[in-house]
Parts: structure tokens; C-alpha cells; sequence
């Protein structure tokens, strides 16, 4: 039973279809968040009252993350985006949380689910001024609007775990944990990986980089630019920390 | 399959029409300046820019908020205009009282962003119901008007493969330019690869077609690729069955063979180049032409269609023509997802309407979608438009229009927005009109005491502007303006040069070589060539990488830190250990007959001592001036001569190596084939050497020519300097491009050197004589070198000088050196900012930094900022700052009374000065496009030109470096402006004579005006007429011209309406 709630709760397929259409129906970006935070914890939590958890579970999940993030590949809705890395991201953790070291479980999904919030936010100003952040409606942001681009080009890094950001070191240490006594479950976490940087590549191609045809439109505010930045900040600070201290 | 010759010739002239719009590439070697829209010239200018933006995807003008920060800087004549918008709204309906020069002034010096850009569907009565917040009524006939819209996108000129990613999110255009420009790099390598395409002298298409037949990767479409080359190895064969194949109709080729090559215009262009540049070496050892080019292209398209085809998908013209009848919805919304214009809110909405099929649902989401795209486009165009009525004070103005009225309002915007870059282009013409009529001088020319101290002939280069006038603040210098080829062409061979290059404008071909010979003995090569030219040779090898970056890295290591941080410290030293060239001469006078045999015969005997050397290995002291002569004559003998007795001589030369008697018959031979000691080739060179100089009486001519042409025909003062110019830089790709275009992109210095040493001989010095022209006896003409990264100026052939002169040489050295310094004092602010330069010596010291820094991406800022075009005596703009942005060429009509000199000023010059003026224009408003973008990522492709990252289309026109700073114009966009101080009669009946120049004034190409010194009246050619004006500081404006003459007039039409002119 509880891996059943498990299961649905982290999305695997098909139970993602419920979150995806709640996901993509709630308000953004506060709605997004919400559920972004709040949805897979209750899954967390169920998987940690699993007794045991068999191979078999663990494939199911690795499959669907590999799904998802095969999926992320060919989206260009920001919000479609999200909701599928955060899908594939879940996926993962039957295998993750049989390795993980140092903070709680709960705190380390929060790893990955805080920057895919951050990016929901940055999806909300491309929204305001854009009517919809779709990658290349329209792309070559990179010139006209220096100071969001920056930030939406490292909060991806930050969803994609790439150091020196908390997910980094979460997947990091579980999965060298995991090599040992599962080593081809580690190598298709691996390749997950793997696709999720293919698909934020593709974002950021999308995104950023090439001509800018759309109207003038104005950039970040300074102030709020530095909020986005304090919070990416934070989450490179809490990266560090877990990772082994400040000393 | 065969087609017969007609038809094959038949395309290959379509082809070659199609060609025609796409520019030539010159080899960077020798960077030509060029107009990108050179091939259409015979369009009128505003029509041309209009295809060029068309055909190359690019911009022809400046945003507008561009112009606007010119028109808050001053460089755009707010009264110009608003006298050229008053005159385009001359014949607009007024809707409901509105004053159309009052919303239009607002609108383009108010508003930063175009109000009707995106506007395609939106109609009037959509734009009220939005305004008015009532729901939008169906369009009738909206299907039809998106089917025809369709249709001109989809089809017509376009290729098919665009359309197709245009529908389907393919990448048929990438790929395909991507293996094209793959092809292009083997092919047309220029001796840079290890490993060279086999096969190249069959031709581009064959040599490809052969590679690719023997390719056996299995892949699906290598095989269909061999399928089609099967089908013939002519390249018009294998053209005429791609279009057969694509269902493009025979009509649309020309236009479809134009898009086609528009795609990569740099290769194209190149390749352009090349089919016709019968002198150049690789064209001769490797041809190819654009036929071959667009058979190579037509192929891999049919194979990268064939790989994109499914089912549901339209891949030839026929298949999407039916396309647009029958499913016109869906082929609209595929086209806006693929255009990328899809409304943002809706987009996902698309795709998954899409990816479903269904037809009912596709045409459900259709309607929804083009209703709330027009509400979109009407929400855009009122928020622009109430923007830009509560500016002009009138919130209501768009609300109180009935739909009609609104609709005129639109139209009439729409109108304008696309013709308003040549606007503000005239606008910002006329503020620079005016500011160089308020500076110039009208006075006369006061009478010298006595000649001057130095009289220099720049080149007339914009560069010249600065020095000149610095020379002239500091002392008794007279300074003229003349083409930096001093009007002789030449085919040059330098010392140590096997070839030749050609130092004149590019329109002309040089009829005489000049020879460089040393004075002084061969040096031995020292031990640091023989280390330079292997460390060359392991830059080229392709296991240097794996085998020695350890070993000697460190050696270029020290290389890199010397170069960075003390460029003129680790130049300075690096110069000492390197040779330097010796003294040398010119050989510039006709060889006889007996000279020319003389030369032959010494250089045979240097070869064949050379070969006997090498091959027989004998020591110089056993090979004997006998001995040479007996090899001689018997290689250029008959062929079955006896060589007995040579071979005895052979033998007695050295018994240990030429035991065999073979060996003197096979040693005659590689004489004669491979060292090419025959009678054949001697003729030939006898042919060349015939090419070798000057006759007295040429020249006396061209020293006759180029002293008129600018009008120094007495007074000479001791030192006549002629002035030739080149650049200075490290690690430059378009060093060239800095260097004398009027030299073909060389320095200036060797046809300097050869009208130095012409007009220095006393025989020529005799014939002038007897033509008129009297140089006194003390004049000397004097080579010298404008080095225009520097400014410094370096005297030549000083060995020359006679005597007499010596003593003047300090002064005339401090003179220069003090010019220089205060030039680069004025320069260099404009490049390293204002700090770099708090006095002249710092800043010539940085100034030699930038010329060897090898990170130096801005050496200097070559020919940007241009805009003049001066035809006239220098006390017109003498003391009159033009801020480097003139080219001024001396001249006096006075001593031209049937209008020679001037035409040849009109012909070469200022075509030459308009190419330069409108590759800078270009490269401007579109740096990505016309231009060849950022230096940074440039990389040198085959020698001969560069391409972006490490593949791209071959990239035309001027780096972002040379013509923008900080992203924004350095250079201002304007056409030429020319001014000529002549006879208004007399200037224009030269404008006439001159056809290529003519009709660049017709089509308004250049701003052309004529200063009368007789009558100081000003003609400016505006519209299509001359317009006369009495003063200065009135220049015509279009509200005071005339209604437009009747067809047929032009600039010799003599429609010279005379203008009310205030006092």
C-alpha cells in the first residue's frame, strides 16, 4: 500500500498524469510551487514507511524518470518542462534514498524540487512579458534581457545538480554508495542525468542564445534580480554545507 | 539520363544570371572593399537595399532607435527631417483633420519600436472592436487572403527544403549548408590541409561525386546520394533532374537558383570570383564554378529530403502547392510554429493540435487561433498607437476615427514605416551636407612667396585626412590627395617572390611588370630560418599535437608571454635576429633584346649550376663555366643531338658519380622537363621579360597624368615626397583590408618607389619637358611609407638621394615625426580612450603598442566613419577638421579643359571610394549578415578567407571590431558624399561621360555635389534633378524642389531648376 502511494505520489507512470494535469492547471507561479513542494514529500513519506523496497519498485521508477526525461527533451513550455524533470527527478529516489548520507531525506529532495520552483518564478516573468515562456517565442533573450537570462541560466544549473548546488551532492554520494551493490541501476541513474543536462542544453538553446525577434521588453529589476540571486545563493550555500561544512 | 547541349547551356546562362546579385569574395590575402549589393547597382538604391534585404535575410537600415540617437547627438538634421517627411506625406489622405507630419515626427522621434512590424491580419474594424471592447466579428475571406499569403511564402523563389523546415521543424537548410560548407573546405583547400581531397582537378562536382561514390558507410543516405550521381557526372544533367524532381516549374528556376546561392553568398561568391579569375593558380589546377556548386547542393537535397519524407508531409513544390489548397489550417499554423510567430499563450495549445491530426479539431483551433491573433496584433497597434496620441496630445485620436479613416491611418503608417530608413538616411545626409559646405573655404589660393619646403602626395585615402593636416599646421607643407596607386598600375614581383601581384584597383589589369632585385649578395640561411621553418612545418603536421606539445611547448609558451606583456620589448628583439630585406632597386625601364637574352642566360645558368649541384652532387668548384654552357646549349638544342662529348665532360667533372653513361642523358632530360631548360620555355620567358618595364614615353605619360590630376604642374618644391600607405598588425585576418585597396589591398610603398623613380630620370624629366611640364632641377621625388597604425612615415630609397638634398633630411624627418605625433594625439582617444593619449608621445607609443599587440582586436579604425569624397583643390578644406572621415583627391580643373583627369578620378577613385563607403554602410546596419560579426570567433578557412566557429558560410564584409563599438555604430551609415570643385557645366558633362558613375548617381547610389569656383554656386543632384542654390547653409530641401521631371531626365538631363535661395 504504501509503495502504491509511493508511486503515485512520485509520479511514476502513469501515475504522473494526475499531478501534470493539476500542475499545469494550478496558478503560477505560487500554485506551481505549491505543488511542487508539497506533492512529492508526501511521497517521500510514504516510501520511507515502506518496509522494503524491492528491485522491481526501484526499475519502475528508474523507467519512469528515464520516460520523463526523454520527454523533456522535445518540450518547449516552461511549465511542461518543469513538471517533467520534477517527475524524473522523483523517480529516483527509491534508489537514492536507500544511500543517502547527511541531512534528512525530506531536506534532500528539497534539493531538487527548490531550484524547479525558482525556475517556475523565472517562468512567471517571461509569462508577464511574453504571454507564455515557450522556448523560442521568443528566444536570443541573452542580449535584450542580460539579467534574467543570467538567472534562468543558472537556476537551470541548479535543477540540472550541477555542483555546487545540493542535488549535486545528493545524487553524488548515493549513487557512489549505490555502484557497489547496484551497479546498472547506478549507470541508468547516471544516464538520466545525462539526458536532464541534454534537456536543459536544449532549454537554453531555446531560450537564450540566437536572434532576439520579439518587442522591446524590460529586463529584471535590480532588486529583484538580487532576490533570485540570494536565493540561488542560499541553495549553493546549502549545497556546500551538506556536502561537508563550511571549514 | 542526357539532355542535349541547348538546354545544358540554357542553365548554365540561368545560372549564371542568378549569380549575379551575389557579391565576388576576393582572397583576404588581398582584401577588396566591395559594395555587397553590387549586383544591384541597376536598381535604384531604395528598391535595391529592399531584395538585398530579401534575398541575404538582413537589415538594410538602422533601427530606429538608432537615428534617434543620432538625432539627439546632432548628426541628423531635425529640419531635414521634417522637410522629408513633409514631402512623403504630401499625397496622403488626411483622416478626420489629422496632420500627418505632426504624427509621424512624433512617431519616429518618440517612439523607439515600429508600430506595424507584426502586423498581418488585424484589420481596422478589429483594431475598434478591441479598442471599443466588443468581441471580433468573423473576417470573410480570411482563409483566402492566408492562402494567398501562404502561397507567396511557401512557394515562389523559396527553396523547397525551407519551406519544409518551415512546416515541419526540420534542419534540411543547416544540414545541408553544413555539408556544403564541409565540401567547400576540402575542395578548395589552398595547399593548409596534410591530407588534400583527391580528384580536384576534375572539378568541384566531379571530384565530389567521385569521393562520395566510393563512400561505403551504410547509411540511407549515402545510397540514395549514389542513386542520383549514378544518373550522370555532368553537373547540368544532375541539376535539370533535381528540379524535375523537386516539381520546381522552369519559370521559377532563375529566382529558385538565386535563393539557392543567396544561402552561403560568402562561398558563393567566392566561387563567383574564382570561374572568372582565369589567372589565378588554384582555379586553374582545381576548377569549379557555381554550376558545380548548386549541382552539389540540388543533390544533397534530394537525399536530405528523401530522408525527412513521411507520409503526411508535402517535400516537393507540387506536393505543397496542393498542400495550401487542401489543408490551408494546418499549413498555417505549421508555418507559424516554424516561423517562429506563434502566440506565445497558444503555442503548446498548437503543437498538440498538431501532433493529434485531426482535421476537425486543427480547423476548430484554426479559427480560435486566428481570431485571438488578431486580437493580439490590434492590442499591439493600440497600445503603439494611444502611446503615440497622447504624445502628440490627442488621447482620443484613435477612437474618434470612423473604421475608413482608421484604416487610411494604417495603411498610411504601414507606408511610412517601410520608408523611413531612407528618411533619416537623408536627413542624416543632410546634416553632414551641411556641416562640410559651412567649413569649406571659397577664397582663393593667396600667391606663395616662394615654393614650398615639401610638397607630399598622400593617397587619398580618409587616413590621409588627419596626417595631412597635421603636416600642414607644422610647417611649410603642401600636401595633395591622389589614388594610392599614383595612377600606374603594376604587376609586381618581389624579391623572393615566385609571383605576381597585381598592386592597382581590382577594375584594372596591369600591362607592366616591375622587378625587385637586391643590391646586395644572398644571405646564408641563418640557423634561426632553418628552426622557423620547421616549427612552421610541425604547426602543419597532424601528430605535432600528440608527440611534441610536451617536448616544445614551452618554447611557444615563452612566445605567448613576450607577445602579451611587452609586445614592443619582444618585437624589438625578435627584429634583430631576423634578416632584414636588403637594399633594392627597381627594374622599371623596357629591356632590349640583348638585356632580355642576357637576363635569360645568366638565370638558366644559375639553375642548371643549381641542378648539377643537387642531383650530380658536385661541389661549385667542379662545376665550370664550360661545363655550364656545354648543359646549356645541349638542353636547348635539338633533342637527338649528340651529347657524347658532354658526357666526357661530365665524366671528367666527377669519375666517382657519374660512372654510368646514362647518366648524362637522364640528367638532360630532367633539364629540360623538370627545370625547364628548353627552347619552348625560354620563348615564353622571353614573352614574360617583353612585359618587364616601362617605355620612356609611358613613362613620361603616367607621370604627366598623375601630376595634372592633381594640379601640380609648376612651383616643385625640393622635396617631392610620394606618400604610398599599409597597416601594421599582429594576428589579423583582415590586415589586408587596412592596407591601399588602390594597390589591390597591398601597401602603397612599391608604387610609390616606381613613380619616384620615374619622375627622377632626367630622360623622362626631358620628355615632360616637351610636353609643358618643367620640374625643376633640385626637385626630388621621394618614396615614403604611411604607416597608418602608427602614423609614423619612413623615408625609401634614401641611398638615391642626391646629395644636395642630405642636408634637409633632419628637418624634413622632425616635420614627419612631429605630424605623426600629433595625428596619433587626435587618434588614439578614439580607439583607447580619451586617458591613452595626454600627450603626442604617449600616444604614438600606444599606438605602436596596438600595431603589435597580437590581442589587439581594434589596430586601428581603418576607413570607418567615411562619408566625403572630395574632388578638389586642397584650399578647400585646408585647416578644415574632417575628422579622418574624408577621401581627398587633389585636382584643378584648370589644367583639365576636356575633362580627362576628372573622368579618370570619377572612374577609378570614386568607385573605388563608393565600394568602400557602401561595404562600411552595410556592415553597419547588419553586422551578422553583410558584415562577418565578432573577430573572436573567427577562424581562418583555406588561407583565403574566414568563417565563424569552426564552420560557417565564407564571411563577407567588415568585423564587428571595424565598424561598431560597444555594440552600437562607430561608423555612421550614410552614402558617399561627393563633392566636386569644378565648372558645374564641366563636372557634369564628366558625370555623363563616365557610365558606371552616371547611373550611380541616377539610382542614387552617392550624394553628388558641385562646387562652382567661378560662381560659388553649389548643385546638389536631389531626387531626380540638380538643384542650384546661391549660398552656403542652404541646402535644397525636398519641399522646395520641383514636382519630379518627365522620365529620361538625369544628371545630364539639364533640369537645373533654380531655387528660391534666402540671401
Amino acid at each position: 500500500m504504501e509503495l502504491v502511494v509511493a508511486a503515485f505520489f512520485l509520479g511514476f507512470f502513469p501515475f504522473s498524469m494526475p499531478f501534470m494535469l493539476a500542475f499545469r492547471r494550478l496558478p503560477a507561479p505560487w500554485g506551481q510551487a505549491a505543488a511542487l513542494l508539497i506533492w512529492p514529500q508526501v511521497g517521500l513519506w510514504a516510501l520511507a514507511q515502506a518496509p522494503s523496497l524491492p528491485d522491481g519498485f526501484v526499475a519502475w521508477g528508474l523507467a519512469s524518470a528515464l520516460l520523463y526525461g526523454f520527454r523533456a527533451l522535445t518540450l518547449r513550455d516552461l511549465t511542461l518542462w518543469i513538471g517533467f524533470i520534477a517527475l524524473s527527478s522523483w523517480g529516483l529516489f527509491p534508489l537514492l534514498i536507500q544511500h543517502l548520507n547527511g541531512p534528512p531525506p525530506a531536506m534532500q529532495l528539497l534539493g531538487f524540487t527548490l531550484p524547479l520552483v525558482l525556475l517556475v518564478f523565472l517562468g512567471d516573468e517571461l509569462r508577464q512579458r511574453f504571454g507564455a515562456a515557450f522556448a523560442g517565442l521568443p528566444g536570443g533573450l541573452a542580449q535584450p534581457l542580460p539579467r534574467l537570462s543570467a538567472l534562468f541560466a543558472v537556476t537551470l544549473l541548479a535543477v540540472l545538480a550541477t555542483p555546487l548546488f545540493p542535488a549535486f551532492f545528493t545524487l553524488l554520494g548515493a549513487l557512489l554508495g549505490a555502484s557497489a551493490s547496484m551497479p546498472l541501476f547506478t549507470l541508468w541513474a547516471l544516464a538520466i542525468w545525462l539526458i536532464w543536462s541534454w534537456a536543459g542544453a536544449r532549454l537554453t538553446q531555446g531560450f537564450l542564445i540566437g536572434p532576439y525577434l520579439g518587442c522591446a521588453s524590460a529586463d529584471l529589476s535590480l532588486a529583484r534580480g538580487w532576490l533570485y540571486a540570494a536565493a540561488l545563493i542560499g541553495l549553493a550555500g546549502a549545497g556546500i554545507a551538506f556536502a561537508g561544512g563550511w571549514l | 539520363m542526357t539532355i542535349d547541349l541547348g538546354r545544358k547551356l540554357g542553365i548554365r546562362s540561368m545560372i549564371y544570371v542568378a549569380g549575379e546579385p551575389v557579391p565576388f569574395f576576393w582572397p583576404m590575402r588581398a582584401f577588396i572593399h566591395h559594395n555587397p549589393l553590387h549586383g544591384l547597382e541597376h536598381l535604384p538604391f531604395e528598391q535595391a537595399v529592399r531584395r538585398g534585404e530579401d534575398l541575404f535575410h538582413a537589415r538594410g537600415f538602422l533601427k530606429r532607435r538608432q537615428y534617434q540617437d543620432y538625432l539627439r547627438q546632432g548628426r541628423v538634421d531635425a529640419t531635414a527631417l521634417t522637410a522629408e517627411i513633409s514631402a512623403f506625406c504630401r499625397d496622403l489622405p488626411e483622416p478626420h483633420g489629422l496632420d500627418w507630419r505632426e504624427l509621424l515626427l512624433t512617431l519616429v522621434t518618440e517612439t523607439p519600436e515600429p508600430t506595424t512590424e507584426f502586423w498581418r491580419l488585424a484589420s481596422a474594424a478589429d483594431i475598434l472592436d478591441v479598442l471599443h471592447g466588443k468581441p471580433l466579428a468573423d473576417a470573410p475571406g480570411q482563409l483566402e487572403t492566408i492562402q494567398a499569403e501562404l502561397g507567396g511564402q511557401l512557394l515562389g523563389d523559396r527553396p523547397v527544403y525551407e519551406a519544409v523546415d518551415g512546416l515541419y521543424c526540420t534542419r534540411i537548410a543547416s544540414d545541408l549548408d553544413e555539408l556544403v560548407v564541409n565540401i567547400c573546405l576540402d575542395f578548395f583547400d589552398e595547399g593548409h590541409s596534410v591530407w588534400e581531397m583527391p580528384e580536384r582537378d576534375g572539378g568541384l562536382f566531379r571530384a565530389w561525386r567521385s569521393l562520395t561514390q566510393r563512400n561505403r558507410w551504410p547509411s540511407r543516405r549515402n545510397r540514395r546520394l549514389k542513386e542520383i550521381l549514378a544518373i550522370s557526372d555532368e553537373p547540368e544533367v544532375i541539376i535539370a533532374h533535381a528540379m524535375e524532381r523537386l516539381k520546381v516549374p522552369e519559370q521559377r528556376w532563375m529566382g529558385y537558383f538565386s535563393r539557392e546561392l543567396s544561402r552561403l553568398h560568402g562561398w558563393a561568391g567566392f566561387i563567383r570570383w574564382r570561374s572568372q579569375a582565369k589567372h589565378y593558380y588554384w582555379q586553374r589546377r582545381y576548377p569549379a564554378d557555381l554550376v558545380d556548386l548548386l549541382a552539389v547542393r540540388l543533390t544533397l537535397t534530394l537525399a536530405l529530403l528523401a530522408e525527412a519524407q513521411r507520409p503526411d508531409r508535402a517535400c516537393d513544390a507540387e506536393a505543397l502547392a496542393e498542400l495550401i489548397e487542401q489543408a490551408p489550417e494546418a499549413t498555417y499554423l505549421r508555418h507559424e510554429r516554424g516561423q517562429g510567430r506563434a502566440l506565445p499563450r497558444l503555442a503548446q495549445q498548437l503543437e498538440e493540435t498538431l501532433a493529434r491530426g485531426d482535421r476537425a479539431r486543427i480547423q476548430a483551433f484554426f479559427r480560435d487561433y486566428v481570431r485571438a491573433k488578431r486580437e493580439a496584433e490590434a492590442l499591439h497597434i493600440i497600445r503603439h498607437g494611444q502611446r503615440l496620441a497622447e504624445r502628440l496630445g490627442r488621447p482620443d485620436l484613435l477612437s474618434a476615427l470612423a473604421p475608413g479613416e482608421l484604416e487610411q491611418l494604417l495603411d498610411g503608417l504601414r507606408r511610412f514605416e517601410r520608408h523611413e530608413g531612407m528618411i533619416w538616411l537623408a536627413a542624416m545626409e543632410g546634416r553632414a551636407i551641411d556641416d562640410l559646405l559651412k567649413g569649406v573655404r571659397l577664397e582663393a589660393e593667396a600667391a606663395r612667396p616662394k615654393r614650398p619646403f615639401v610638397q607630399a602626395l598622400f593617397c587619398i585615402d580618409t587616413r590621409s585626412e588627419r596626417i595631412r593636416r597635421r603636416l600642414e599646421g607644422i610647417g611649410d607643407y603642401q600636401t595633395y590627395g591622389i589614388a594610392g596607386f599614383f595612377g600606374v598600375p603594376i604587376s609586381f614581383m618581389e624579391l623572393g617572390k615566385g609571383s605576381e601581384q597585381h598592386l592597382c584597383p581590382v577594375l584594372l589589369t596591369p600591362k607592366n611588370l616591375v622587378i625587385e632585385m637586391s643590391c646586395e649578395a644572398p644571405p646564408d640561411q641563418t640557423a634561426l630560418t632553418a628552426l622557423e621553418k620547421a616549427m612552421h612545418e610541425l604547426k602543419e603536421s597532424v601528430l605535432t599535437p600528440f608527440v611534441t606539445v610536451e617536448a616544445i611547448g614551452l618554447l611557444f609558451g615563452l612566445d605567448m608571454v613576450g607577445k602579451t606583456v611587452a609586445p614592443r620589448g619582444y618585437h624589438r628583439w625578435r627584429n634583430r635576429l631576423h634578416h632584414h630585406k636588403p637594399l633594392s632597386h627597381l627594374l622599371l625601364d623596357k629591356l632590349t633584346e640583348h638585356q632580355a637574352d642576357s637576363i635569360i642566360r645568366a638565370a638558366q645558368r644559375a639553375i642548371i649550376v643549381k641542378a648539377v649541384e643537387l642531383e650530380l652532387g658536385l661541389s661549385p668548384e667542379q662545376i665550370t663555366d664550360d661545363l655550364v654552357r656545354a648543359l646549356r646549349e645541349t638542353a636547348l638544342g635539338p633533342k637527338d643531338a649528340e651529347h657524347a662529348d658532354l658526357s666526357e665532360q661530365l665524366c671528367e667533372a666527377s669519375r666517382a658519380v657519374l660512372n654510368l653513361p646514362d647518366k648524362g642523358a637522364a640528367f638532360l632530360k630532367r633539364l629540360r622537363r623538370a627545370y625547364r631548360i628548353n627552347r619552348d620555355f625560354a620563348h615564353r620567358q622571353i614573352e614574360q621579360l617583353s612585359r618587364i618595364g616601362f617605355t620612356l614615353d609611358e613613362q613620361a605619360n603616367y607621370v604627366l597624368q598623375a601630376l595634372k590630376s592633381i594640379g601640380l604642374v609648376r612651383g616643385f618644391s625640393r622635396f617631392v615626397l610620394l606618400i604610398g600607405h599599409g597597416s601594421a598588425s599582429q594576428n589579423n585576418p583582415y590586415e589586408s583590408a587596412l592596407d591601399c585597396g588602390a594597390c589591390g589591398g597591398a601597401h602603397g610603398l612599391t608604387n610609390a618607389r616606381v613613380l619616384a623613380q620615374m619622375a627622377n630620370n632626367p630622360r623622362v624629366r626631358k620628355r615632360l619637358q616637351g610636353r609643358g611640364l618643367v620640374i625643376a632641377d633640385d626637385s626630388w621625388f621621394l618614396p615614403a611609407f604611411h604607416n597608418t597604425t602608427t602614423d609614423e612615415i619612413s623615408l625609401h630609397d634614401l641611398e638615391r638621394l642626391p646629395p644636395s638634398h642630405v642636408i634637409y633630411l633632419d628637418r624634413l624627418r622632425s616635420g614627419l615625426i612631429a605630424a605623426a605625433r600629433l595625428c596619433a594625439q587626435e587618434r588614439i582617444p578614439t580607439l583607447n580612450g580619451p586617458a591613452a593619449a595626454p600627450n603626442p608621445a604617449s600616444a604614438a607609443l600606444t599606438a605602436q603598442r596596438n600595431a603589435l599587440d597580437w590581442s589587439q582586436v581594434r589596430p586601428e579604425w581603418g576607413l570607418s566613419g567615411n562619408a566625403y569624397f572630395i574632388i578638389a583643390r586642397r584650399q578647400l578644406t585646408r585647416g578644415l577638421n574632417l575628422e579622418g572621415r574624408a577621401f581627398l583627391h587633389s585636382y584643378d580643373y584648370r589644367e583639365d579643359p576636356k575633362r580627362r583627369l576628372l573622368e579618370n578620378i570619377l572612374t577609378g577613385p570614386l568607385v573605388v571610394g563608393q565600394w568602400i563607403n557602401m561595404e562600411h554602410y552595410f556592415s553597419t546596419v547588419d553586422n551578422e549578415a553583410f558584415g562577418s560579426g565578432s573577430k573572436v570567433y573567427h577562424n581562418v578557412a583555406g588561407n583565403f578567407g574566414v568563417m565563424t566557429g569552426n564552420q560557417s558560410d565564407l564571411r563577407t564584409g567588415l568585423p564587428a571590431q571595424t565598424v561598431l563599438k560597444n555594440g552600437e555604430p562607430y561608423h555612421q551609415p550614410m552614402r558617399l558624399i561627393t563633392l566636386i570643385q569644378a565648372p558645374f557645366e564641366h563636372a557634369r558633362k564628366a558625370i555623363e561621360a563616365v557610365t558606371s558613375v552616371k547611373y550611380l548617381v541616377l539610382n542614387h547610389w552617392i550624394r553628388i555635389l558641385v562646387l562652382d569656383p567661378e560662381s560659388q554656386r553649389i548643385s546638389l543632384y536631389e531626387g531626380d534633378e540638380w538643384a542650384h542654390q546661391i549660398s552656403r547653409g542652404e541646402v535644397p530641401s525636398p519641399e522646395n524642389r520641383s514636382s519630379p521631371p518627365p522620365p529620361g531626365r538625369g544628371p545630364g538631363g539639364g533640369s537645373t531648376t533654380e531655387k528660391n535661395a534666402s540671401p
